[in-house]
């Protein structure tokens, strides 16, 4: 068997356009309705049917023989009696020039025989109810005879032909495959290989020189056992593995806001509790559990379980997301796709969507206090004390700033003209001016520098340029009084209006209602003419100014004021600042959700759109895992308990997988958000099924199936190549060699941090940014941004937060290499490496290399290597650091083997 | 640019070393999840394409096409009444119609009809495609943004320059294939670049085009320490150490191409710093181009276009500058500063030869609306809302038809009426252009088939040449 690799530029929509017909008289006869119902009608059923049935792709509906005489745009798809002629053999058979079917891989010589002797027989078809449209979507046998909706069942360990090799049950299952395809496994990886590969998997961070010399000089049977028990023990593993399940909850310290930076400030925590979920190697049930309804366990009163809620808490702001989340996360469907119809592939009705998007809009995201109540109350009264003056104080404020607007627009003519003696042919100064003229001093100052620039945003003050080549201000001096009127005049109108308007809103603020309503507003010219002189806020045309030029904000009014005005401003400030002095820091909390106290059902919408409401929809699971109705709250609870159940068939294989995923680089099944129909099948269903049961019976222990994985050959194998299998098998799809991965960005900074002796393993707490030069702590810490990640980490294809996501894709780019040759972190790196050597192996060159390949590669200099060392070191000041940066930057350091 | 010293031999020596990746397909590598040799390395579409490279600039926030390319003389008879065509959902409130305060002219042979703060780009007018029925599906920035950049309206899927580095590679090794300008961040930011569930290689590379110093604009293009042929040296220990550790290994084609983009790196330092240095241009032309960034984005642009860079877009400015709310008067500033570098852009292109094989495409997310907005969000009451129903992109060269006005909106300018076009299609006729059947060009996500039309689009054929 040769196994196809998916193809990337896939001809899938087009193949598909076949069509169909109506009417045309099925044949009958037992014998040939029987070789159709056991020999042709599964194949299809099981290859084609997903896009050819319901969802019609390229047109084709395969329902009955008139649908398949029918054909199209590229003929009939069958001609009763004439197998050669029919388009469907062609397609499986793949001679057609375009159309090669299925397109998950070709059926077998047998199938495509019988196939063509139905066609050739007549292709008799049994008549059966026709499927309508409007029809209410009914789950078929075959869908519900998929795999993945069967039951787990803990399959005997196979017997395999060459036992010897047969270590462990895994072995058994991954030898079966191998000998069944005629496959040879790659020898075992060296014992330093292994280490290296067992500490960067579970640890994130390459062993000590130590640590592979013990491991090499063990020749006890079990020890290896103990360094997988070592490593497990560590606290290191949570912070690898803990970012892996970060992936699936599409964790971020912030939310998508269009326009700024809008962190959730304590959204660490919920990343600190999976790290220590995973370093206590708590139950996944429960691990489950505590995400989609934690304030429903033990009470809610323990936040070691309620802070899983942030799972929801802290999910980008459209509940679509949630239900991706946990179709996908937890349990590998794509729900989200029947948002808006059926599901084109899997047995989930549109009514499913909406009945779990009942529970999430029942639900409403909440904080969850970290402190007793009367702190809570108090610091909640003391912010709202606060507020109250604060408002108070720029009511105040306000009002007299536009009073005080008012006042010095009433001079409007004096300051033209004193404007005129600043700025035109007599250039006198402005506190010269503003002393004769009787005017204050900082507003001429304004209206000087106001004047003295253009353009303006409006033409209403332009003549005042004209009258700058005067010799004297006897022309100007009636336009300054028109323009007096004119302003006074515009500051009345825009009072009414704003009386007006207030009305208009009905005492209300929100977007959505100034959004709605129409309000009244000067005319154009007119409002930039009041905005350049009242207005409170910034403009920068002609000139920047912080407010208007009469007005004066905050502090700056003071001096205008009254001593009993004044007194009370003064009086307001020190009571503010007086509250924030005793308002301490905000209490810890929990980013949660929390039942709303009327939890409703939802409608479904038609076609997605919320202005086409279909029937009601009762809050329950999804119909093909039994679509039990849930009555508790909202219903988070009963989902998360059939979520977590044991009869769920998915919720285990879905993580035994990812777990598998992340040891060899691929899973067993190798979509691991998606195990549906368009999903890939396991390469060993039966491997799958023994894990999930061994999983589920161990308590859901992952520390266990860690243990159980990584004491199996197929996990001990060298990534070398046996060239008798890459014909068979070039993709590994079968586990005969390990694959080779580049580390992770994790496991790369942390590894580069580690080697040249500067990482911080101080956990948890507020995240800091990896671009932060000082910051040397584990990456998991990291601030991560859905707004804008951070350019490193976005080089090295750190998973996007805005989605779940299931698997890292390794990229291979020329700015990568940029950033290994000139970022200033990777030469801080080689600085402190090439440092770190001379304090642990002095100043002799050749102990220096070997002390060098001991710590990044974790083993000795071969004899060339060392002469390849000591030439480069020739060349001069700064070798070292160079050196040093090579090693790091080398593939023997950048992969796992 | 002068060379640094020692970098010519070094070049050229790199440049025979290296190249030994097998021809092992990018398909198959993607598909197991591994690193692939070169993603980048140039592929051939489904069928012979018109164009090769796509330059997208992006008016953010939203251009109103009534005071740009979509003359309507019946605003000015009914300026003040109110849109007689029924209540079409906006953003906010709005009163009546409201005038172009705008002159429109004929410009070229063509005789198309651009308004005068696009005279500049007038003068290109026989080259010019202008689709006045473009409509998208809600008037907000958001979802429009996501539609025009990744044919979604949410985030999460790639955009349109991540699909064409994925279909096409690019042509330049030397430089990323998909670069994106932007003195800020535009509304939404990275997103509208990412490339999603694509592998990261096809990712739009952002360089912030508000300085003028290459060094400073590029991540990473300039060793801080080591001088050139101290970096060549450590290049040459490091290419021994890799080609020794690959030895042992057999056949590993993850390596080499880990060997391949590290020598590719090196040579980028000096391809990127010559590329982004708008200071080499002549003082003549960048005075066509005018100052601002937008010009120097547009001048950039076309150095990289002709260095064989994919797609390059280039943002207007920082956050949303034409969303015109408040006050329409503002896009004469607006277009101070654009009018002229775009207008330098096609000229430059055509007299090179290139806006044969060049896609350039002018466009916000959305447009206005011919109506004035009232709402109780604005305190001037003499710009326009958000219109998704209508609005206008102008297209030139990479086989577009020129001097072409396809389409229209209704007599008022608000709804696209006439030969309606949607982001979709016009994402599937760039793609034909491009080469490629945009039903074809997907990529297997999560057990799905997706593309960058989702499951839309027709190809306009009214607007190939």
């Amino acid at each position: 068997m040769r196994i196809k690799p998916a193809p990337i530029i896939s001809t899938f929509s087009a193949l598909l356009c076949l069509c169909f017909a109506s009417s045309a008289g099925a044949q009958s006869g037992a014998d040939a309705v029987e070789f159709f119902e056991t020999r042709v009608r599964p194949v299809l059923a099981e290859n084609c049917f997903a896009c050819h049935t319901s969802t019609k792709l390229g047109g084709l509906e395969m329902v009955s023989r008139s649908a398949l005489i029918k054909g199209g745009n590229s003929g009939p798809a069958i001609q009763p009696g004439h197998p050669e002629r029919s388009l469907l053999l062609k397609a499986v058979k793949h001679t057609h020039e375009r159309l090669k079917m299925p397109p998950q891989g070709k059926l077998t010589d047998e199938q495509i025989g019988h196939i063509s002797v139905w066609i050739r027989d007549g292709a008799v078809w049994p008549d059966a109810p026709a499927t309508q449209a409007g029809d209410a979507f009914r789950i078929t046998d075959e869908q519900r005879r998929f795999w993945s909706f069967q039951p787990v069942r803990e399959h005997e360990p196979p017997k395999v032909r060459d036992e010897a090799r047969a270590t462990t049950p895994i072995d058994r299952f991954v030898l079966k495959r191998l000998e069944e395809n005629g496959l040879e496994p790659a020898p075992p990886a060296d014992k330093r290989m292994l280490l290296r590969r067992a500490y960067l998997d579970l640890i994130g961070l390459p062993p000590t020189p130590g640590q592979v010399r013990a491991f090499v000089e063990d020749d006890a049977p079990d020890a290896f056992a103990n360094v997988v028990d070592d490593l497990l023990a560590s606290p290191r593993y949570g912070e690898r593995w803990g970012r892996y399940w970060l992936d699936v909850a599409r964790y971020s310290d912030d939310k998508l806001n269009s326009t700024q930076m809008e962190p959730y400030p304590q959204a660490y925590r919920y990343r600190d509790w999976v790290i220590k979920a995973f370093n206590d190697d708590m139950p996944y049930d429960l691990f489950v559990k505590a995400q989609i309804a934690g304030d429903f366990l033990e009470g809610g009163k323990n936040a070691n379980l309620v802070a899983g809620l942030a799972f929801y808490g802290l999910s980008p702001q459209f509940q679509d997301d949630r239900i991706d989340a946990t179709g996908r996360g937890f349990l590998g469907l794509t729900v989200q796709c029947a948002q808006c119809h059926d599901h084109k592939f899997d047995p989930i009705p549109t009514e499913d969507y909406y009945a779990l998007l009942g529970i999430f809009n029942s639900s409403k995201v909440d904080e969850f206090p970290l402190a007793d109540e009367k702190t809570v109350a108090e610091y909640q009264k003391k912010t709202a004390e606060i507020a109250k003056e604060q408002k108070q104080l720029d009511e105040f404020l306000g009002t007299q700033a536009r009073q005080l607007v008012e006042v010095l627009a009433g001079n409007t003519s004096s300051y033209l003209e004193a404007a005129w003696n600043v700025l035109g042919p007599l250039r006198r100064s402005v506190p010269e001016v503003a002393h004769e003229f009787l005017l204050d001093e900082e507003t001429l100052e304004r209206w000087a520098r106001y004047l003295g620039h253009s353009p303006r945003d409006h033409p209403l003050l332009d003549r005042f340029d004209e009258f700058l080549t005067d010799s004297s201000p006897g022309n100007l001096r009636p336009w300054a009084a028109e323009m007096e009127t004119l302003a006074l005049d515009v500051l009345r109108e825009k009072r009414r209006i704003d009386k007006e308007n207030e009305i208009r809103l009905g005492g209300e603020d929100s977007s959505r209602v100034r959004n709605e309503v129409e309000l009244l507003s000067l005319e154009r010219d007119r409002h930039f003419l009041w905005r350049d002189l009242g207005s409170a806020q910034a403009f920068t045309a002609p000139v920047g100014f912080d407010h208007g030029v009469l007005y004066y904000a905050g502090a700056e009014i003071d001096r205008f004021l009254p001593a009993a005005w004044r007194q009370h401003a003064d009086r307001l400030r020190a009571k503010i600042e007086g509250l924030q002095k005793t308002l301490p820091e905000k209490y810890p909390f929990l980013h949660v959700v929390h039942d709303k106290e009327d939890p409703k059902n939802e409608h479904v919408h038609i076609r997605g759109s919320k202005d086409n409401l279909g029937a009601e929809v009762p809050r329950r699971f999804l119909s093909i895992l039994g679509g039990r109705e849930f009555k508790t709250g909202s219903g988070r609870l009963d989902l998360a308990e059939a979520i977590a159940g044991p009869d769920n068939p998915l919720t285990a294989r879905v993580m035994v997988n990812r777990v598998w995923l992340h040891h060899f680089g691929r899973g067993i099944v190798n979509t691991p958000s998606n195990f549906g129909r368009m999903g890939e099948k396991p390469s060993h269903p039966k491997l799958l099924d023994y894990l999930a049961a061994r999983f589920v019976r161990n308590g859901w222990s992952i520390k266990a199936m860690h243990r159980e994985i990584m004491m199996s050959d197929a996990y001990a194998r060298s990534s070398e190549s046996v060239g008798k299998n890459e014909g068979v098998d070039p993709d590994n799809r079968l586990f005969w060699r390990a694959n080779r991965r580049r580390l992770d960005v994790e496991a790369l900074r942390d590894s580069l941090l580690q080697v040249s002796g500067n990482l911080e393993l101080s956990g948890g707490g507020e995240p800091t940014l990896v671009s932060d030069p000082a910051n040397r702590r584990r990456t998991v810490y990291s601030y991560v941004s859905r707004r804008k990640l951070d350019k490193s980490l976005g080089l090295f294809d750190f998973p996007n937060p805005n989605r779940t996501s299931p698997q890292r894709i390794g990229t291979n780019t020329p700015l990568q290499g940029l950033f290994f040759l000139n970022s200033e972190f990777v030469m801080r790196q080689a600085e402190r490496l090439s440092d770190r050597l001379i304090d642990e192996a002095g100043r002799d060159d050749a102990a220096r290399i070997r002390r060098a390949y001991w710590l990044v590669y974790g083993r000795p200099p071969k004899k060339e290597e060392l002469v390849m060392g000591h030439e480069f070191l020739r060349g001069g000041a700064g070798a070292w650091p160079s050196f040093a940066q090579a090693l790091l930057s080398s593939n023997e350091f950048l992969y796992i083997q | 640019m002068p060379l640094p010293p020692g970098t010519i031999s070094r070049r050229d020596m790199l440049r025979t070393v290296g190249t030994g990746l097998g021809a092992v397909g990018l398909a198959r590598t993607l598909a197991a999840g591994t690193s692939s040799p070169n993603p980048l390395a140039v592929r051939e579409p489904h069928f012979p394409a018109k164009a090769k490279h796509v330059i997208h600039l992006f008016l953010n926030g939203g251009a109103s096409q009534v005071d740009s390319f979509d003359y309507k003389p019946l605003l000015d008879k009914y300026n003040g009444k109110p849109y007689p065509g029924g209540n079409l959902k906006t953003e906010r409130k709005t009163g009546a119609l409201m005038r172009s305060p705008f002159e429109f002219k004929e410009f070229g042979e063509s005789g198309l009809k651009i308004s005068e703060i696009f005279s500049n780009l007038g003068t290109c007018a026989d080259d010019l495609c202008i689709v006045k029925s473009m409509y998208t599906d809600l008037p907000f920035h958001e979802p429009s943004l996501f539609m025009l950049n990744c044919g979604h309206r949410v985030a999460g899927h790639p955009s349109m320059g991540a699909w064409l580095t994925y279909g096409l590679g690019t042509e330049n090794q030397d430089l990323p294939g998909y670069i994106v300008m932007c003195p800020g961040l535009p509304v939404i930011g990275p997103q509208l670049w990412s490339s999603a569930f694509l592998p990261g290689s096809f990712q739009g590379a952002y360089v912030r085009n508000d300085e003028e110093d290459p060094e400073k604009l590029v991540s990473y293009v300039r060793n801080p320490r080591l001088r050139p042929e101290q970096q060549a040296r450590q290049l040459e220990l490091l290419g021994k150490l890799n080609r020794r550790h690959l030895g042992q290994q057999g056949h590993a084609p993850e390596l080499e191409a880990t060997i391949h983009s590290m020598e590719v790196a090196f040579r980028m330092q000096v391809e990127a710093l010559d590329a982004f240095d708008v200071r080499n241009e002549s003082a003549k032309t960048r005075e066509r181009y005018g100052d601002g960034d937008f010009a120097r984005g547009c001048l950039i642009a076309r150095r990289l276009v002709e260095r064989g860079v994919r797609m390059v877009q280039v943002y207007y400015g920082n956050m949303q500058p034409w969303d015109t709310h408040q006050d329409i008067q503002r896009m004469r500033q607006l277009t101070a500063d654009s009018d002229a570098p775009m207008a330098a852009l096609i000229q430059d292109l055509k007299a090179s030869g290139l806006l044969d094989e060049t896609i350039v495409l002018i466009s916000g997310e959305f447009g206005r609306t011919p109506t004035v907005e009232v709402s109780g969000r604005i305190s001037v009451q003499n710009g326009r809302d958000h219109n998704s129903h209508g609005f206008s992109a102008v297209l030139a060269g990479g086989g577009f038809k020129g001097g072409l006005a396809y389409g229209n909106t209704d007599d008022f300018g608000f709804k696209a009426e006439e030969n309606p076009v949607h982001p979709h299609d016009l994402h599937a006729t760039m793609l034909h252009l491009m080469g490629f059947d945009h039903t074809r060009l997907t990529y297997r996500h999560s057990g799905r088939d997706y593309r960058l039309t989702d499951v839309e689009g027709k190809v306009v054929e009214a607007l190939l040449a």
